[in-house]
């Protein structure tokens, strides 16, 4: 008597609208195949604390839930954000917090429950954690999820496209808000490591300007674009501003400035000013930069902060599809058995890279993207 | 739990400060010990946190995989450092991987770039280096300060480096959130002139939620050590963290719960500035540090002028 293949799925990593078309394509294409499916809730949390869960941390997959599966609906499993099975927040028997690795503990209970593989939807840093826990036995495919698309070694993560749609909608409202009270809108959208969500929603609305990390700006070739189109007799404009981008200034001294001391940067007294490592924070990028376009166009500006805001909504048409197909490819490449494999998407292909060709890089926008040369070409100013 | 030779303790140090003016009275030499038992998040110390030697990397010092290259190969674990395409010749690290890393792998860099954080010192060893300052101690009435992570976590340590600062005549401070069991902070205090020490927040349910754990052990730990020392000088602290703790209902709670103490002599307000942010990246842990602000100058003066109103001070600041 044959035994019944087991596949576990989950998502380690922030919110994503359309999850559930990636889990409904995981479980057709299993059930499919005569296999069963079955969700960790939480990235790996629901098998490392069952009792938090009505369902012992595990939800079955069945013909019934897949039919209620519906893409934009409410994901069906949730997401373990800081999910790292080697460093597991506890509370002791002397009320003393600590880490405990129980990397050891989860692969024994993956195995105890009979599932022969995970399918697990991350992004760039849990990754990393994913490729560990394959290099000590978890027989592991996982999907590139991301809503910035800097997972390496695919051209499109799961959800980007969603959030490039959703920050076009509201780039538009941004442009109507600008015009009617002839500001020039400056807008952050996220973007820390790589500027393809500001560049392509850029082209998307005809923006003024855009700035990525990639690219270093020159604030005063922004203002001068800005002053032509007053000159020109328009008001009114939008500056994209991805929340890493960097003045090019800023970006010579990080590298030319040593950094201070160890010793002065353990000092307790010590100030921001001594860390040579800054943080962005959500919205310092847009607010420095209208204030330095304001100073030097000697026209109003205003910073706008999308933030979290782009990663709600309904998935976009592109989304559902590549969520069905990396979902499917899953579960082929476990049918192969394929194993610490991430499903790549390159069109018009889907196909399986080692993850250890997608730890440790970013994906980030080339000089001669295509995407840049269209910008270029539409005059949208790069401050370079 | 490290095994210690209670006859020659000896303990993981963080870092020996000198010259500090804010860590007890005078002027002191601050210890760092490694090792904490909260999360707070806000935590400006995280390479304090775990009591364990733990690899850090400072870029600065790399001279980069072209002239050197020995960590990006065994024994460094795979994936460990490595060097991005398109960027600089430097070495990057990911911390996730780095993990499976023995610290004993520093030693391995010629530059120093990997190091450790945590050096196993013995008490003579600590001492001697503090009394290098004791003519400042002299001047200023300072001394020596145990701070961390939570000094308190190595009780056998602290007891006897204190014990031997006062065999020469260092006058002792401790900094401590005290959620430590009472045997350790019984076995410590008989050897402490000043013990600064965090009331973080007032509500057990916030103070799960911010530090990791609720403060009862800390509460019941504060009031036994007033009562049991009473020859100990206290100085309650709040690191102020506006949307946590900058709340006039805090403030008055632990004036409240230390009123009834003629031994705590001051409450004392710590504003919060970002002053860890650096020291999150030689560690790689960005991601855990919530974004706070500085709390305004208003609220703060607001909120000290009520302290000052208790300790018969008089007059806003």
């Amino acid at each position: 008597m044959s035994k019944t293949t087991r596949i576990a799925i989950n998502h380690s990593g922030g919110y994503l609208p359309g999850l559930n078309s990636v889990l409904s394509g995981v479980a057709r294409a299993a059930t499919s195949l005569g296999w069963e499916v079955v969700g960790i809730h939480d990235g790996f949390d629901g098998l490392l604390f069952p009792e938090r869960y009505p369902d012992g941390g595990i939800a079955t997959i069945d013909s019934g839930e897949l039919e209620a599966l519906a893409a934009g609906g409410t994901p069906l499993l949730g997401s373990g954000t800081h999910s790292d099975p080697f460093r597991v927040r506890t509370i002791n028997s002397e009320n003393q917090v600590e880490e405990m690795d129980r990397s050891d503990d989860l692969l024994r209970k993956i195995s105890d429950l009979g599932i022969r593989a995970v399918i697990s939807v991350v992004g760039l840093r849990p990754l990393s954690v994913l490729f560990r826990l394959h290099r000590k036995g978890l027989n592991s495919v996982c999907v590139p999820a991301s809503v910035e698309n800097d997972v390496a070694a695919t051209d499109l993560s799961f959800g980007f496209n969603t959030t490039l749609s959703a920050s076009v909608n509201l780039l538009d409202s941004a442009r109507n808000a600008a015009q009617s009270s002839r500001k020039f809108g400056v807008v952050e959208v996220l973007g820390e490591h790589t500027g393809w969500l500001a560049l392509q929603s850029a082209i998307a609305v005809g923006a003024e300007a855009v700035l990525l990390p990639e690219i270093p700006y020159d604030i005063r070739k922004i203002a001068a674009k800005l002053s032509e189109k007053l000159k020109s007799g328009q008001s009114y404009g939008l500056v994209i501003v991805s929340e890493g981008a960097q003045p090019l200034a800023k970006a010579q001294a990080a590298t030319a400035v040593a950094q201070q001391s160890l010793r002065a940067s353990l000092s307790p007294l010590a100030t921001g000013a001594q860390g040579g490592h800054v943080i962005h924070r959500s919205g310092e990028a847009a607010e420095s930069v209208a204030l330095e376009l304001q100073r030097l166009t000697n026209h109003q500006t205003y910073p706008l902060v999308f933030g979290q805001l782009v990663k709600g909504g309904a998935p976009s048409a592109v989304d559902r599809q590549l969520g069905m197909g990396y979902g499917a490819a899953a579960v082929r490449a476990i049918a192969e058995k394929q194993d610490g494999v991430m499903v790549s998407f390159h069109p018009p292909d889907l196909k399986f890279v080692p993850l250890s060709e997608a730890i440790n890089k970013v994906r980030t926008v080339p000089p001669n993207s295509l995407f840049l040369q269209t910008a270029r070409s539409l005059g949208i100013c790069l401050g370079d | 739990m490290r095994a210690i030779d209670p006859l020659n303790p000896t303990g993981l140090v963080l870092n020996i400060q000198h010259f500090c003016t804010h860590d007890g009275p005078g002027m002191r030499t601050t210890v760092f010990l490694k090792g904490c038992s909260l999360r707070c998040k806000w935590c400006s110390n995280p390479e304090s946190i775990h009591l364990k030697p733990e690899l850090a990397y400072d870029s600065k010092k790399c001279i980069g995989k072209k002239q050197c290259g020995y960590c990006l190969k065994p024994p460094f674990a795979e994936g460990a450092f490595y060097v991005p395409n398109g960027l600089d010749d430097k070495v990057h690290v990911n911390w996730d991987l780095a993990n499976d890393c023995s610290p004993d792998c520093a030693a391995m860099c010629p530059t120093g770039a990997i190091y450790v954080f945590g050096q196993e010192m013995t008490v003579d060893q600590v001492l001697d280096e503090v009394e290098q300052d004791s003519s400042f101690y002299r001047e200023s009435d300072g001394g020596i300060t145990l701070s961390g992570g939570e000094c308190l976590l190595q009780p056998d340590f602290a007891a006897a480096l204190l014990k031997g600062a006062h065999e020469r005549g260092i006058n002792t401070a401790i900094e401590t959130a005290c959620n430590v069991p009472w045997r350790f902070v019984e076995q410590v205090l008989p050897h402490v002139d000043t013990m600064l020490h965090d009331h973080k927040l007032t509500d057990p349910v916030h103070h799960k939620k911010w530090t990791g754990v609720d403060n009862s052990k800390v509460l019941e730990n504060f009031k036994k050590a007033y009562e049991t020392f009473p020859n100990t000088k206290f100085i309650a602290r709040t690191p102020l963290i506006p949307g946590v703790n900058d709340d006039e209902s805090h403030i008055r709670a632990v004036l409240a719960f230390i009123k009834p103490y003629k031994n705590v002599i001051n409450y004392e307000l710590l504003p919060y500035h970002r002053f860890g942010e650096s020291k999150y990246s030689y560690l790689g842990r960005v991601y855990e540090m919530e974004d706070f602000k500085s709390p305004s100058e208003e609220s703060l003066a607001h909120l000290r002028a009520i302290i000052d109103e208790q300790f018969g001070r008089g007059g806003a600041q």
